[in-house]
């Protein structure tokens, strides 16, 4: 039987500024009436929706191409397929310091390979 | 880029490395797993970085790119690495080896915290180490094995499954005579260690502590008084430790031994060395402890 209370205690004391949480989180691309976009959902795993929070959308460099809110666990951006070219990289962080990533490539948008 | 592990299958056919097929593990049991049963028949690879834990690491778009790419990509599952849901993996050629053990896994403590507008609220999960529990360990390599005779048709799969099942039945039985009677209550530094514990009677109580660092002295009191709590004699390490932490733990009159948690390659030998050793060594600590 594992001990719980001051392996847990120690575990908080020690996770210090890391101890981030995490949110799951969804991208696709979607068809729309003003071109293609991708859709973000976030959701914990306990089911519950983030109701605000930020996503950050880089590319595969690194280099943060924009950010936008996510309202009710979901956002939504237009699809700028140069940008996206070497795929996306979508990380949501929820207002109550909750995070999350998905990992768009160049596959997932459509443009070949596996 | 991925980097491949097994460097001693790799070393043993140079000639054959190109056009092999390429198998993607996510951790380093199921990677020893996929080179047992592949032989050189394909190329093994770790898409975790050295040096970096599976459990915490986050790859950039092209490491995914790689992976997707794998003739075969092998997971440990039961949350063992957090990537593997955060990406698209073809189903097709993935094969989660955890998958079947779901009645055999271990509940991990429950963290009430609160932050945030959300207010408290918990964390729980599983235990993810199921390799260290050869039992489970062997039904891994077992459900790994049709997946991986489809992905390298020229491996004798078959042949190597039933040695790498005996290989671990034997380092199964040996685990199983460490401790006979009631169970014996051990501390690790790290909590990695549920099914090692459940499966060969030790009584584990975890803490977590940073490798490779002396710990300070409120982390000794810590020890200490859970040593004095639990009754635990010995404390196990997941890697050597500076000589420095030895000493400290040492001082408070505990016995040490290494044993690896081996999500990642272990620093000698391999998979079953690695266990051997760690059982060598945890049996060495424990007779010391009774002196």
């Amino acid at each position: 039987m594992i001990r719980t209370a001051l392996a847990a205690l120690l575990a908080l004391a020690l996770a210090g500024p890391a101890w981030a949480h995490r949110v799951n989180v969804f991208a696709s691309v979607q068809d729309a009436e003003a071109g293609e976009e991708v859709v973000v959902e976030a959701k914990f795993s306990t089911g519950r929706i983030p109701a605000l929070g930020e996503v950050v959308v880089e590319d595969a460099a690194g280099t943060v191409l924009a950010t936008y809110p996510l309202e009710d666990g979901a956002a939504r951006f237009p699809l700028d397929r140069a940008a996206a070219a070497g795929g996306l990289s979508i990380t949501v962080r929820t207002d109550d310091d909750h995070e999350g990533y998905w990992l768009l490539t160049p596959a997932d948008l459509g443009e070949g390979g596996s | 880029m991925i980097r491949a592990t097994l460097a001693a299958l790799l070393l043993a056919a140079p000639a054959a490395a190109q056009n092999r097929p390429v198998i993607v593990a996510d951790s380093y049991p199921v990677a020893y797993f996929a080179g047992r049963l592949a032989g050189d028949a394909a190329e093994v690879r770790l898409a975790v970085p050295e040096g970096r834990d599976p459990a915490s690491w986050r790859p950039g778009l092209a490491e995914i790119v790689e992976i997707q790419a794998a003739d075969l990509i092998v997971l440990n599952g039961s949350g063992l690495s957090d990537w593997t849901t955060r990406a698209a993996l073809p189903r097709a050629r993935t094969v989660d080896t955890g998958r079947g053990l779901e009645g055999d896994l271990i509940a991990t403590d429950t963290i009430t915290h609160s932050h945030g507008a959300e207010g408290s609220h918990s964390h729980e999960g599983v235990a993810t180490h199921t390799w260290l529990d050869l039992g489970l360990a062997s039904r891994q390599a077992e459900a790994l094995a049709p997946a991986l005779a489809r992905a390298v048709p020229g491996a004798d799969v078959e042949g190597a499954l039933a040695a790498l099942l005996s290989d671990l039945s034997a380092l199964d039985a040996a685990w199983d005579g460490l401790v006979d009677g009631e169970p014996v209550p051990v501390i690790v530094s790290h909590p990695r260690y549920e099914y090692l514990g459940a499966a060969y009677g030790l009584d584990v109580s975890a803490l977590d502590w940073a490798a490779g660092a002396v710990p300070d002295a409120d982390q000794l009191a810590a020890l200490g008084a859970l040593a004095a709590e639990t009754g635990a004699r010995v404390l196990v390490w997941e890697a050597e430790p500076p000589d420095a932490a030895r000493a400290a733990v040492a001082a408070l009159g505990l016995a040490q031994a290494v044993v690896p948690s081996l999500a990642v390659p272990p620093v000698q030998g391999d998979f079953a060395a690695a266990m051997q050793a760690g059982l060598t060594d945890l049996q060495a600590a424990l007779s010391d402890a009774v002196r």
